[in-house]
């Protein structure tokens, strides 16, 4: 028998192993813990925002950037992008989420050096080539994106937020994508085992 | 084996506060405050007396012409008057309805009925049950019809009045109304047909002059 | 006392985004801690291998549900004042059948690929670019699917509402839900664990 806790330490051996060195790589937080401190985030979201969190909206900024800046008439005569593009009189970047999601990029990269994670690396499976995983990780990314967009958010702004409030769609929405990733797992199982 | 062991308390621990809180949950009662409201008196009269929450016509007909979207326009009077005439954008929920009427204590609400009266009324219901941000459209239909959809500029008017004049006669355009100069008695009701209500904002909400920012949501 | 704070007024839209940083600081250090900068770690959820990503959403999930619940029943928080998303019931099963396909896939979901990027992850820039590149095409297709995506609208929707049941017995239930899914979850760690020992 073998708990999780030890299968997360021989995976940080086989990491220390890969890359030679003598960084002391400290395993991830009792999954409890972890899950109590991004909930108490998410809350403390609520108390003073009145709102939760997110990801993709700060990459529709993004893209919504990126095209006006392009192609201008485009992004007003799409209605999706003019909905982020605003009456234009600031850009779409000046957002609540692209600041939350910069602060992301940041707090990981704290937690990363304390626990001596950062490293430049391909996450994937054994039987898969760095071109292929590559590739699906690509594949992966625009499905995401259709997919958050299609159903207003993601898995922080949908599943975490909406059901921390027990928002119906949310709660619909988070069961599909458990049901999708599931049904899907199977088949690229190749990837990562 | 010792650190594990630690671990295990401590799930079990974590868990079982969380079913202590749950359980409690059951009894604690409901976190929307209910339909029973609880009125600040004080705080109602100063803002009564301060007149803070009126919207002027004026004021109201530039946000509708710059497409503002951040607000909410209720029209209070019965359905029939409601399908005679009103202002573009607005949503009718009679005055008796309002306790159960689909608002958020978030949302801006701008209400409007034939005078003052019923608006006032309405407003102090939805303070009463907590809403924070309510406005009054000061005079009601009354004054719209006479400020914005049939401006009227006297055969003395001074410069000012004509310059005032001319910005109302833009805004009078836009709703469709008819504005009227060189009248000299100001207590004579002109006849003139209210416009008709297939406004531009009105025929496609999602299309039109509505293009508000996204601002919450993933 | 008053909240949320920013719905009352007490800050403006410039500090909103200096509280939004912060925020996004918290969040991004939970899930690194958690493990979720690592695409093997949040993929082997898929194959019950590790359940870290259930036993983490859940647990935020019931934490944040909980202390909302009595921040309002104590009058501390204006519930009503907090963002309910609509419900667009068919285009968010879609789009989270989509979704799920593109986590197993793309091996992230959004906020997790940006806290693979902080930590080096080559496979998460990629994915990135391949978000970046979906919303664009979204985006672009948008007259083409937008009568769908404003389908079966049901407005502002919660489970108390649709469940007719009161909302404190709605949060004990997703309670039990959940840490019998927690028990459930290590209970399906071992055995594959025992198989894989095994083999």
């Amino acid at each position: 028998m073998m708990s999780v806790e030890q299968t997360t330490a021989i995976d940080s051996i086989h990491v220390q192993e890969k890359q030679k060195s003598i960084r002391v790589v400290q395993p991830y937080w009792n999954p409890y813990l972890a899950g109590l401190g991004l909930g108490l985030v998410l809350l403390a979201s609520f108390v003073i925002m009145g709102r939760g969190l997110g990801a993709s909206g700060a990459f529709t900024a993004l893209v919504t950037t990126g095209v006006n800046a392009v192609a201008p008439e485009n992004a007003k005569s799409s209605e999706f992008f003019a909905e982020y593009l605003g009456d234009g009189s600031q850009s779409p970047l000046k957002d609540w989420l692209v600041f939350e999601v910069l602060g992301v990029f940041v707090g990981g990269f704290i937690s990363g050096i304390l626990a001596g994670r950062v490293r430049k690396t391909v996450e994937k499976g054994p039987n898969i080539s760095v071109r292929g995983r590559l590739f699906f990780a690509f594949i992966g990314g625009g499905m995401m994106g259709m997919g958050a967009k299609l159903a207003r958010g993601c898995t922080s702004g949908q599943a975490l937020t909406g059901g921390a409030l027990l928002n119906v769609g949310s709660w619909v929405f988070m069961m599909c994508v458990f049901a999708g990733a599931y049904a899907m797992a199977y088949f690229v199982r190749r990837q990562w085992r | 084996m010792k650190s594990q062991l630690f671990q295990m308390t401590l799930n079990k621990k974590l868990g079982l506060t969380v079913g202590f809180l749950g359980f409690v949950a059951v009894f604690a009662g409901n976190p929307y405050k209910g339909s029973g409201a609880t009125v600040n008196v004080k705080e109602l009269a100063i803002s009564v007396e301060k007149e803070v929450d009126h919207v002027s016509p004026e004021e109201l007909a530039d946000w509708i012409m710059q497409g503002k979207a951040d607000f909410r326009l209720v029209d209070l009077r019965s359905e029939k008057e409601f399908a005679e005439y009103h202002i573009p954008g607005a949503e009718n929920i009679p005055l008796a309805t309002i306790p159960e009427a689909d608002l958020l204590r978030s949302e801006k609400i701008v209400l409007c009925s034939e005078g003052g009266i019923h608006s006032a009324q309405g407003w102090f219901f939805l303070k009463a049950k907590d809403f924070k941000a309510v406005y009054i459209l000061r005079g009601g239909l009354d004054e719209w019809k006479d400020k914005i959809l049939f401006p009227k500029l006297a055969v003395n008017a001074t410069a000012y009045d004509k310059a005032a004049f001319e910005k109302a006669k833009a805004a009078s355009a836009y709703f469709g109304g008819t504005p009227i100069s060189g009248v000299t008695d100001q207590s004579v009701q002109p006849q003139v047909a209210l416009p008709k209500i297939e406004m531009p904002s009105q025929a496609n909400p999602q299309a039109g002059p509505q293009k508000k920012k996204k601002k919450e949501g993933c | 006392m008053n909240a949320p704070f920013f719905k009352f007024g007490y800050f403006g839209d410039d500090m909103s985004l200096v509280v939004a940083f912060v925020i996004g600081i918290g969040f991004g250090f939970f899930l690194e801690r958690a493990g979720f900068g690592s695409g093997r770690k949040l993929t082997a959820q898929f194959y019950f291998y590790d359940m870290t990503v259930f036993k983490v959403m859940f647990t935020a999930i019931i934490t944040a549900m909980v202390g909302l619940y009595y921040l309002s029943v104590l009058g501390f928080v204006d519930l009503s004042l907090v963002y309910q998303m609509p419900t667009y019931i068919i285009p968010q099963v879609i789009g989270g059948l989509i979704l799920g396909v593109g986590f197993v896939v793309g091996g992230y979901c959004p906020g997790t690929s940006c806290v693979a990027l902080s930590t080096g992850k080559v496979d998460a820039v990629v994915y990135l670019l391949g978000i970046i590149g979906g919303i664009f095409v979204f985006g672009e297709s948008f007259s083409l699917i937008k009568d769908f995506y404003y389908s079966t609208a049901l407005g502002q929707l919660t489970l108390p509402q649709i469940m007719h049941l009161p909302y404190g017995l709605i949060v004990f239930l997703v309670i039990l839900m959940a840490v019998g899914g927690f028990a459930g979850a290590t209970w399906v760690e071992k055995r594959i664990a025992a198989k894989g020992v095994k083999s």
